[in-house]
């Protein structure tokens, strides 16, 4: 391979390096340079994040191999003011909140900043449409809209540069709106995040992973990758020396597998070399024997006697069943005037924070194994570890580094014991990033459901009875399984007092990829099937829909579907703050769409129709002010 | 991840062709590269290793464009940015700027061309049934006893299948021969899962000029795509417009029509009803769009057949 | 029948705030510092949904300082006490109440001093923004002069505290128990557009009105609130996991589709304030809530606009259409009698 030589300018300053052929303009800027600010959340062009100016134009730097940008002149978010000031544009992200977590905002402010230079006068539909290869899953993007147009305005001498400061406050900071104090370092790029972060004599972690969804493992033989150079460690489940296991309810996962894989993408050993090349180059040099197993990818058909079983300990492939029983349901349905059966379904759902798994670990000089990670729960990996690699608490050591997103998504520990294990065998500092590709298949998604779905009401609306049956497909481990289960009985009904009411909630195992803690944790999941039936029978009885509400609603006294008497309930203000803001017409649920009054409106917004900008005259080239 | 042992940039047209014909057997062309980097990922190729990439995007003669007889060559080098940055091109190929504006989003538009897109021959590429609408050709360019030997093939011979076209293996693409379409309307419908950065399940690109008087249609260019391998240019559906009286019932008749052409193995019955759709909505847009007086559509709305 | 029909539904919810059918715990110190700053260390913090701020925010009311003069040390098991998980919508509840009993230990420890420095009685000592003051007195410093004195007279402010959820585990028959203490409501209106000739849905409104117990940070709440909405706009509409046998069908983004830009309802927010009667703060959550009623408000919303009951997420292009084209047959006078 030959060393290819560039020079560019970057940040204002000339660079000549040579590097390797292969480098994208995003791997230069990280690692030749330790410009970190640019974020690697996908590597295929499709989020946004790693965006730099390149001759003025915006780019997507994951797409651009590094020779393209020799000659150039290369902006990032570093760049963009100098150290300790904020443009307009950053000092708007500031002012209205429009970092939450972070990973994605340098990527979003270079393309806000692109979109006012290409336009300063831009009208909002024009300012998403160039907003519209970021992908943020924190904001909801409203505070970044809100953001851009407001530097807009500061940059158009329509609103006071003081405005983009912060608030006075009045008698309290309790109801304040203070602004994010971690904002400043995330509109800058100068927040490091895990994969950002580099420490002398480093290695780099790749992971070899299951091709099957179900094999036995009948060998590995790592003696060819671990006699390759610059290879420092290759480990499988055998380096383990604790008892191996890991899980937020049952420890059923291994480090690595161990015997045999249950999932595609499942680690079955890692490398840890002294470039991420040399790591991937050796993965192929591991040889795997499998003996494929049948599989099991469908909830039902896991619980039929004979499938496939997943999981030795259990044999009916069951990780939880969680059974809520209150009053009568047979006394509630022949009290009924209406009867409706029905049945709903929710799909995985991944949660896309936009920065995939990555850590550290390091033994540090007391012998603590200090493991760096975006973890969202890092007591109870601390716990876990050190049964894994039989140490004491104290010498196990988890620091979170900050967090792109988790969303339920970072509580597994589904790659900090490998890290922690290598670090143990070569005794140096090891970093492992996951690709888009990889996070995908190895991170545990948000549980699918089946529900079916039984609801009797008398004829003014009060609900007589329930009967929910949610069954979800847990994947190849526990995870969070029983938890979601049991959140998922407990809210199932939704926020209505039943009398009488029969829930049943079970998660089972199959060879498909996990499911496990997601934001609402199986809530979202029941409440779906709830709110759909309500409405279905507000339909039958020509009832207002926020009337059928609050006919069942919970009050204060009211005993839950778990019969624990509430000492508060808000629902009805909630209700009616609701119908209020949206300024509800009252009516049955009958597809009167058309002929409603309280469509549109100021609280609305237009639909997208794409191509703000093509009606306008050419501003490509026209006017430029500092965005 | 995608490594290779030598990255070239040739700044002549000669010396690129000289390169790409010495290549070392794996060797790639690469454009906006765009699409090459995401290929090689996992779930995909996975990791692949390239003896050789040649960069094209500095080769002069590849770049800019010019109008010749009624006809606009677009250097290879012109990326989809292009058509909405630039006023003469918005004005000489009308369907551009609106299939550009759902293609991708803008940090992709700045560096993708529409040479690639074509080379691709993705059947969902949104750039293919424009240039199908707008009589596209592709210009073939290879070195033939040192010389730069050129041949032009029609869009629609040009793409073979999936990913299979008529380039040969000597051959890279210089060029892309439009027809000006100054003073027609044009449109592009598109739809996916989302409205930006998505790959289409099926879109939809027209072209539409009226006579003096406004009332008939004097020409009209019709392309989907998605349906099929190939784009597909609604011939048949151009005709029975063409000189017919600009009204509601002609375009849904039109459109019932351009739905029996829909012939793709996957998602058929729910691309031939977003199909019928699509065709009325894509005259009736580039109608609007048609520069100078607003075209009346007289007649009224059918009830759609959903 | 015009292309695009719009319709209007409405949807629900309930949630428990802090770890579920269990005891809840979380730790915290505080330290009133030189210069009349603070240092506040808890177990687990930041993962983007703002709770840095808003523990700036609970301390700096507490001791009396200003947010930007307190430093959160955190997210250290070897460095900070237990503070357990970031997730459960726990963490205003109980790290935020956690960190105001510290914080309130170190004001006491201070003020005690202070109280006896003047000679008055600590009751009448009050604290904002950066300056101590007796009630009915011109007795007043600087809270750099009172952090001065306290340690001159030989006391570092410093304190502790532990706050406890207390939730107890369900009966494994009947399920019953009392899995949370604090609970919040939430509903939500969504105002839909449907694409007839694609069947693509535009969610154009969204009215989010959640119970948070009390806002802390008003700016923070309804980005949760904004950020909740649109992933589940994402699940009701887009986003879906694949697998076939096994092997996931969307390796990226390309395939995983995911909300951007121009996907966005405008988001209006209503917050409701119900006070936790068990806590020192009064806020419940808002992190998970958002997000529980907005698939069913746009699925009532469709089902208000064309006519079509989505039962199964996502509600796709491709199935709206193909739903519509079943209820077309079923009806013979297109979507709705009477024509458009």
């Amino acid at each position: 391979m030959s060393k290819l030589k560039i020079e560019l300018e970057v940040n204002q300053r000339k660079v000549v390096r040579e590097t390797e052929p292969q480098k994208r303009l995003l791997d230069f800027l990280r690692e030749d340079l330790n410009l970190t600010g640019a974020k690697e959340g996908c590597g295929a062009g499709e989020c946004g994040t790693c965006s730099v100016f390149v001759d003025g134009k915006l780019v997507k730097s994951c797409l651009m191999p590094v020779a393209k940008a020799s000659g150039c002149k290369v902006e990032t978010i570093e760049g963009l003011a100098e150290p300790g000031q904020l443009t307009p544009v950053q000092k708007a992200f500031h002012k209205t909140g429009a970092s939450q977590c972070g990973y994605c905002i340098p990527g979003m402010v270079m393309a806000a900043t692109s979109a006012l230079r290409a336009n300063p006068d831009a009208g909002i539909e024009e300012i998403k449409e160039r907003l519209g290869g970021n992908i943020c899953r924190c904001t909801g993007y409203t505070k970044i809209f809100e953001a851009v147009e407001m530097a807009r305005a500061v940059i158009a001498g329509d609103m006071a540069p003081a405005e983009l400061e912060e608030d006075a406050v009045g008698a309290s900071y309790i109801g304040a709106n203070v602004r994010r104090l971690d904002a400043p370092s995330k509109v800058s790029g100068r927040l490091k995040y895990a994969a950002d972060m580099r420490m002398p004599d480093m290695l780099q972690m790749q992971v070899l992973r299951s091709p099957h969804a179900h094999a036995k493992i009948l060998s590995i033989d790592t003696s060819e990758a671990e006699a390759m150079e610059g290879v420092a460690c290759v480990i499988t489940s055998r380096d383990v020396p604790g008892q191996d296991g890991f899980g937020v309810f049952v420890h059923d996962q291994p480090i690595m597998a161990r015997g045999k894989v249950r999932h595609v993408g499942e680690a079955v050993a890692a490398v840890a070399a002294e470039d991420l090349l040399t790591a991937r180059r050796a993965l192929s040099k591991i040889r795997v024997e499998y003996q494929e197993l049948p599989g099991i990818f469908d909830p039902q058909e896991a619980m039929e006697p004979g499938a496939p079983v997943v999981h030795d300990y259990a044999p009916g492939n069951v990780v939880k069943h969680i059974p809520v029983r209150k009053g009568d349901t047979a006394a509630g349905f022949a009290a009924a005037d209406l009867v409706l059966e029905d049945d709903f379904s929710t799909q995985q759902v991944e949660h896309a924070y936009l920065e995939p798994e990555a850590g550290i670990a390091y033994v540090d000089p007391d012998d603590v194994v200090v493991v760096i990670s975006p973890s969202q729960n890092i007591t109870h990996h601390r716990h876990m570890l050190s049964h894994i690699i039989d140490k004491p608490i104290n010498k196990v050591r988890f620091i979170m580094s900050p967090v792109g997103g988790g969303f339920g998504g970072k509580e597994d520990m589904i790659y900090q014991g490998m890290l922690a294990l290598a670090a143990m065998k070569t005794h140096r500092p090891v970093q492992l990033n996951f690709t888009r590709e990889e996070s995908l298949i190895a991170s545990a998604k948000r549980h699918p459901s089946l529900v079916h779905y039984k609801m009797g009401l008398t004829k003014d609306g009060r609900i007589t009875a329930i009967e929910f049956n949610m069954l979800s497909d847990g994947g190849a481990y526990g995870m969070s399984s029983e938890g979601v289960m049991r959140k998922a009985a407990i809210l199932s009904c939704g926020p209505y007092e039943v009398e009488n009411l029969k829930v049943d909630t079970t998660a089972v195992y199959t060879n498909n990829t996990p499911s496990g803690a997601f934001r609402t944790f199986g809530g979202m999941q029941a409440q779906f099937a709830t709110e759909s039936m309500m409405d279905m029978a507000a339909e039958a009885l020509g009832m207002d829909p926020f009337e059928i509400r609050r006919v069942n609603m919970m009050k204060i006294g009211s005993r839950t579907h778990t019969q624990q008497e509430l000492t508060t309930a808000s629902l009805d203000r909630v209700l009616d703050a609701a119908e209020k803001a949206s300024r509800w017409e009252t009516g049955a649920p009958v597809s009167r769409g058309s002929q409603r009054g309280d469509l549109g409106g100021p609280d609305t917004r237009a639909p997208c129709t794409l191509g703000a900008r093509i009606n306008q005259p050419d501003v490509a080239a026209g006017k430029e002010k500092v965005a | 991840m995608l490594t290779c042992d030598t990255y070239h940039m040739p700044t002549g047209l000669t010396e690129a062709l000289t390169l790409w014909s010495e290549a070392p057997a794996g060797s790639r062309l690469v454009s906006g590269a765009t699409d090459i980097l995401p290929w090689a990922r996992e779930g995909r190729a996975g990791d692949v290793h390239l003896p050789a990439m040649i960069d094209v995007t500095r080769v002069p003669e590849m770049s800019g464009y010019r109008v010749e007889g009624g006809r606009v060559r677009l250097g290879a080098n012109t990326v989809y940015q292009d058509f909405l940055s630039k006023d003469d091109l918005r004005r000489f190929l009308p369907c551009m700027p609106y299939c550009a504006i759902w293609f991708a989003d803008d940090q992709i538009r700045e560096v993708a061309t529409l040479a690639g897109n074509l080379v691709n021959a993705s059947p969902v590429a949104d750039g293919t049934p424009p240039v199908a609408a707008l009589n596209g050709e592709v210009e073939l360019t290879r070195l033939a006893d040192g010389k730069l030997a050129r041949r032009l093939v029609p869009v629609g011979d040009f793409i073979l299948g999936p990913g299979k076209t008529d380039l040969a293996e000597d051959e890279i693409v210089t060029a892309v021969i439009l027809d000006d379409a100054t003073g027609y309307g044009g449109s592009f419908q598109k739809v996916g899962q989302r409205r930006s950065l998505v790959i289409s399940v099926a879109c939809c690109a027209a072209l539409v000029k009226t006579d003096a008087s406004g009332t008939k249609f004097e020409d009209l260019r019709l392309a989907l795509g998605g349906v099929g391998p190939r784009p597909i240019r609604l011939t048949e559906v151009e005709e029975a417009l063409r000189g017919a009286e600009i009204s509601h019932g002609a375009i849904a008749k039109a459109a019932d029509l351009a739905a029996s052409k829909v012939a793709s193995r996957s998602r058929k019955e729910y691309r031939r009803d977003v199909v019928v759709g699509f065709v009325r909505a894509a005259i009736e847009e580039a109608l609007g769009n048609q520069p100078g007086a607003p075209v009346e559509i007289r007649g009224a709305g059918e009830t759609a057949d959903v | 029948m015009d292309r695009k029909l719009r319709g209007r539904g409405v949807a629900a919810s309930w949630y428990g705030i802090a770890r579920t059918a269990t005891i809840d715990r979380a730790g915290a110190w505080a330290e009133l510092d030189d210069g009349g700053t603070a240092k506040i260390v808890t177990g687990v913090t930041e993962i983007g949904e703002g709770i840095l701020t808003l523990l700036a925010q609970v301390a700096a009311d507490e001791l009396g300082i200003k947010p930007s003069q307190v430093t959160i040390g955190d997210n250290d098991t070897a460095r900070s006490p237990e503070a357990a998980h970031a997730g459960a919508t726990r963490q205003t509840y109980m790290i935020g109440n956690s960190v105001a009993l510290a914080s309130r230990e170190a004001k006491k420890a201070l003020f005690e001093q202070i109280a006896d420095h003047w000679g008055v009685e600590i009751d009448t000592l009050r604290s904002f923004d950066g300056e101590v003051w007796a009630e009915g007195t011109n007795l007043r410093m600087s809270m750099e002069e009172a952090v001065a004195t306290c340690k001159a007279r030989g006391v570092v402010p410093v304190g502790s505290a532990s706050f406890t959820a207390h939730g107890t585990g369900l009966d494994p028959v009947d399920g019953s128990g009392s899995p949370w203490q604090a609970y919040v409501f939430g509903t939500q209106v969504a105002e839909v557009e449907v694409d007839t000739y694609t069947g693509e849905v535009q969610v154009l409104g969204i009215w989010a009105v959640h119970d948070v117990g009390r806002a802390i940070n008003p700016r923070g709440v309804e980005g949760q609130i904004e950020g909740g909405v649109v992933q589940g706009l994402g699940q009701a509409l887009m986003e879906d996991y694949r697998t076939e046998k096994g092997h996931t069908t969307t390796h990226g983004f390309a395939k995983y589709i995911l909300p951007t830009s121009l996907d966005i309802p405008q988001i209006n927010c209503t917050i409701v304030e119900d006070p936790d009667p068990l806590s020192p703060l009064g806020a419940k959550g808002i992190g998970e809530p958002a997000l529980v009623p907005t698939a069913p408000a746009i699925m009532n919303a469709i089902y208000d606009a064309i006519g079509v009951r989505m039962k199964s997420l996502p509600a796709t292009p491709e199935k709206i259409l193909s739903a519509l084209r079943e209820r077309g047959a079923n009806q013979e006078s297109g979507i709705r009698q009477g024509g458009a």
